[in-house]
């Protein structure tokens, strides 16, 4: 009997992981890379022979349709690009547990994508937060066990809530035995609202979606910077979109009141994660906040009911997987160098490992939404779309619209000078001389974050002619629309051939003219000595200590916009009050059970 | 097709076009300013001999900067501006759609102050460090009241994003300036573009005489060349900008070709004189005046363009 592909694409790596439990090191590596690598070519097949969906007495578990096959096409290719990365340069602690936890991790996620019944998508959307968990324990900072325990009671309490949306679904549903997607539910009812708000809460805390997204900055700080590359800068990523796809496109009907409650979700989340990346002094946490923020333009997009904002709001989920992972395994390739990811510490790095930086450079730009990058490419579309949106509603509703763009767009500037503080403070400024010797990274690390920014260039590129009309269309005429006609106009190869010839022709005259002399920097005949140093943290001080920004940030450096700790402080707050009023006294005990019993009497009758 | 391509992208309205009347302006601003100060001012072609005496000196490297960012910022800000400048260029000359729209140039105009951060940062200078983060800072300052100057027109126009259709409407229903919003936008946007264009009283990122001209404070020859270029190039791309969005575009027939040069000389005269009656602020007073005052008010400019005022 042939074995169906789909089961394989989950079986494969379940096989791979238990295998490398007992394995050495090197062959697990070579497993990995070889079960990886097979995973990618039955991934094409997809694309070229549809596969039968699998079903277990009478119902269909595993399928794929046009939008599950994006998302599984871009697992498989970033784990198989992390994977190079990873080949070379984790810690040798943590090898043996990596490279079964990583196949593992790619079971789980596959199978998620895959399910198209409620209670296998439960059990592996369930099993690849545990692997997040695990993951995380891999990780050697002070912190990681309470990071770990946050992100376990986030994203596991999360399931609760995609266990309730499911059931509430079936309740809805009854005559559907569970199979889930093609929907169309009318948000109608406290039932429909209920589920619709209880799968949402899952897909946002997966996603790392603002309120529930406090998790993914810690994450980023506290493990392996491998483990934060591969899952909540990409797989989770993906996983938490994806489900919130579903959730808008085709699992409910939504209203426009929905639309906009989302949409400003979305520049919430933008704005609110990018004013905290700027002011973090940590490479890996500021990295961590952008992950989030970036979030916000895919609920913005997704959420807005256009289609144009839907298709910008997929390919940004494409490209910030691309240049998110790219940005951390540069950090990363710094980092195994350096032993540090405190942008205080780093410096001047540039000179010494080039193409480290010009790799992050582009991912930088990509992200900060420069043309010609993939990452304007999406924004882009995600503004026609809200414009679109704005063409046909009523004033209010216009300004209302509008405030979400202008959001989106300024939120995008200041990505840009968060990303032009991280460029400054790792690879530009002035190189402290304990840095004077560092070498350049590993073949397989640039190699890795080099593929990452060419993709992002290609993405950039030729985003009409490959990630959109080859991925994406597919998807939006599979939920049965058909692609309205576009306000603006960009032509990003136009754009790139302009600039280069003018580039071209400005090196010819610099190159003609040119008389080169090599000098000292320059302090007005004072010696150059290294404390004068511009760090790059200090960048944006004043706009840290600008009312009413200031009491802000002093309230979210004390995490009270942290839903994780502020639940923790209503709990402790409930339990001390349970703890003085059972003080241990006999008569006040009594006291409660007469107070109950009365209670209990008054409900009744 | 690639010929006239070439044509407008490195002639007209591209690169030579905008150089040398960016040179010629750059002239009406040193002339006017030293009016200002009992000066008598340079003669007419003195940028060009600037310029060329430039490129014929030594190009100092610091020895530990990143090199190729350094020699490859000032020129990557030139070819970022004549793209701007052909796209600009191409609406207002042609009424033709180019390249890219709006936003394309929104975040174009963006890149340049991205090579003035990198190319100051390449090099290790703590003033040119200091430099670059000012002139970061003065971006995020003046881009959200620029976001929405430029949503004026967009919604003025229907919701159009293309440089042409905006002039087409204007065509039709009269320039955006005739109306409440687009006096209020056009204000705040001569405002944004002083920011943009560093001139007094935002020359914070080069401050002379605090931080030695902050990013360019190590560039030399003909690298300085092209960024003392680059610098007149924007007396062109900003005000044009302002015309294409506000004024209603050229007419370059008859009489009307004499009413476009007014308009656009009226724009860089006024920016003169504010560059020249204002000393420079702090970079904190500068947030605190976009983010406060300008910022709100070109709202209230979006909010009057919805209701159609």
């Amino acid at each position: 009997m042939a074995i169906n592909q789909l089961s394989l694409l989950v079986l494969v790596p379940l096989i791979i992981a238990v295998l490398n439990l007992f394995l050495p090191v090197i062959l697990r590596k070579i497993l990995a890379a070889l079960g990886l690598v097979w995973l990618l070519i039955l991934n094409y097949q997809l694309f070229i022979n549809p596969v039968a969906e699998i079903v277990i007495q009478g119902v269909a578990v595993l399928a794929v349709d046009k939008l599950a096959l994006v998302i599984l096409t871009f697992i498989q290719i970033l784990a198989v690009i992390i994977l190079v990365f990873s080949l070379k340069g984790v810690s040798p602690k943590i090898q043996k547990p990596y490279y079964v936890l990583y196949p593992l991790t790619l079971a789980f996620c596959n199978g998620a994508v895959l399910s198209v019944q409620a209670l296998s998508l439960l059990i592996f959307w369930g099993l690849s937060g545990i692997a997040l968990y695990l993951f995380n324990l891999l990780g050697d900072e002070k912190t990681t066990p309470e990071t770990a325990k946050k992100t376990f009671i986030i994203v596991g309490g999360s399931d609760v809530f995609l266990i309730l949306g499911l059931v509430l679904i079936w309740f809805l549903m009854p005559h559907n035995g569970g199979a889930l997607w093609n929907l169309k539910i009318g948000l109608s009812g406290e039932l429909a609202y209920t589920a619709f708000f209880s799968l949402l809460i899952a897909a946002f805390a997966k996603g790392g979606g603002f309120p529930l997204h406090s998790w993914v900055p810690d994450y980023s700080k506290d493990a392996p910077v491998e483990a934060v590359a591969f899952l909540p800068a990409s797989l989770d990523k993906l996983l938490g979109i994806y489900l919130f796809v579903r959730i808008v496109w085709s699992l409910f009907a939504l209203n426009f009141g929905i639309h906009l409650f989302l949409m400003t979700i979305g520049a919430l989340t933008i704005i609110f994660a990018v004013m905290m990346a700027m002011i973090q002094h940590n490479g890996r946490k500021l990295l961590g906040f952008h992950a989030v923020s970036q979030v916000g333009y895919m609920i913005l997009g997704i959420g807005s009911g256009s289609i144009i904002a839907l298709i910008g709001g997929l390919f940004h989920l494409i490209n910030n997987t691309i240049y998110k992972s790219n940005l951390f395994l540069a950090l990363g390739s710094v980092e195994k160098k350096t032993g540090t990811n405190e942008l205080e510490e780093l410096g001047g790095l540039g000179g010494k490992m080039p193409l480290t930086f010009g790799f992050a450079l582009v991912g930088a730009l990509a992200i900060s939404g420069i043309p010609p990058f993939n990452g304007f490419f999406s924004k882009w579309m995600i503004y026609q779309g809200i414009l679109d949106l704005a063409k046909g509603v009523a004033p209010g509703y216009q300004v209302w619209l509008l405030v979400c763009l202008i959001l989106a767009v300024f939120g995008s500037a200041l990505t840009l000078a968060s990303f032009m503080k991280f460029i400054h403070a790792i690879f530009l400024g002035r190189r402290p001389a304990k840095w004077d010797n560092i070498s350049r990274a590993p073949l397989n690390q640039w190699l890795a974050t080099g593929i990452l920014a060419a993709l992002c260039v290609i993405f950039g590129l030729w985003a009409i002619h490959l990630p959109i009309t080859k991925l994406i269309l597919p998807v939006i005429g599979e939920f049965g629309f058909s692609v309205p006609q576009m306000l603006g106009y960009y032509n990003p190869i136009l754009v790139v051939l302009l600039f280069g010839t003018t580039l071209i022709l400005g090196l010819i005259i610099y190159w003609g003219v040119r008389k080169v002399r090599l000098d000292a920097i320059y302090l007005g005949g004072m010696d150059a000595l290294e404390h004068f140093r511009v760090l790059g943290t200090e960048f944006y001080k004043e706009i840290r200590d600008m009312k009413p920004l200031k009491a802000i940030y002093n309230g979210a450096e004390k995490k009270y916009f942290d839903i994780y700790d502020i639940s923790g402080r209503c709990s402790f707050a409930i339990t001390r009050l349970f703890r003085a009023i059972h003080n241990g006294q006999l008569h006040l005990y009594n006291l409660w059970i007469v107070l109950g019993m009365l209670i209990l009497l008054w409900v009744v009758l | 097709m690639i010929g006239m391509i070439l044509f407008h992208l490195l002639v007209f309205p591209g690169m030579l076009f905008t150089a040398i009347a960016g040179l010629l302006v750059g002239w009406l601003d040193r002339k006017v300013s030293a009016w200002f100060q009992f000066r008598v001012g340079p003669p007419l072609l003195q940028n060009f001999n600037d310029f060329f005496k430039l490129l014929g000196k030594e190009t100092i490297i610091v020895k530990d900067a990143v090199k190729s960012v350094f020699v490859l910022a000032p020129l990557a800000a030139f070819a970022v501006l004549t793209l701007i400048a052909t796209i600009i260029g191409m609406a207002l000359f042609y009424n033709l759609g180019f390249a890219g729209d709006m936003f394309v140039v929104m975040y174009l105009t963006m890149t340049f102050s991205v090579m003035v951060i990198l190319g100051g940062s390449a090099t290790g200078n703590v003033y040119s460090s200091i430099g670059a983060g000012r002139e970061m800072k003065l971006l995020l300052a003046d881009e959200l009241a620029f976001i929405l100057v430029f949503l004026v027109p967009i919604v003025k126009s229907g919701y159009q994003v293309q440089f042409d259709q905006i002039l087409s409407y204007q065509q039709n229903a009269g320039a955006i300036i005739g109306s409440p919003s687009g006096i209020i936008a056009f204000i705040i946007g001569l405002l944004c573009i002083q920011a943009k264009m560093t001139l007094a009283p935002f020359h914070i990122p080069e401050a002379e005489t605090e931080i030695v001209e902050g990013p360019f404070m190590e560039y030399s020859g003909p690298l300085l060349a092209f960024w003392k270029l680059d610098h007149y190039m924007m007396y062109v791309i900003f005000p044009f900008l302002l015309v294409v969005l506000f004024l209603g575009g050229f007419n370059l027939m008859g009489l009307g070709f004499l009413w476009s040069l007014l308009k656009y000389l009226a724009i860089v005269v006024v920016m003169i004189i504010i560059k020249n009656t204002n000393p420079r602020i702090r970079i904190d007073t500068t947030l605190n005046f976009f983010w406060k005052y300008a910022s709100p008010l070109a709202f209230i400019a979006v909010i009057l363009a919805v209701l159609g005022v």
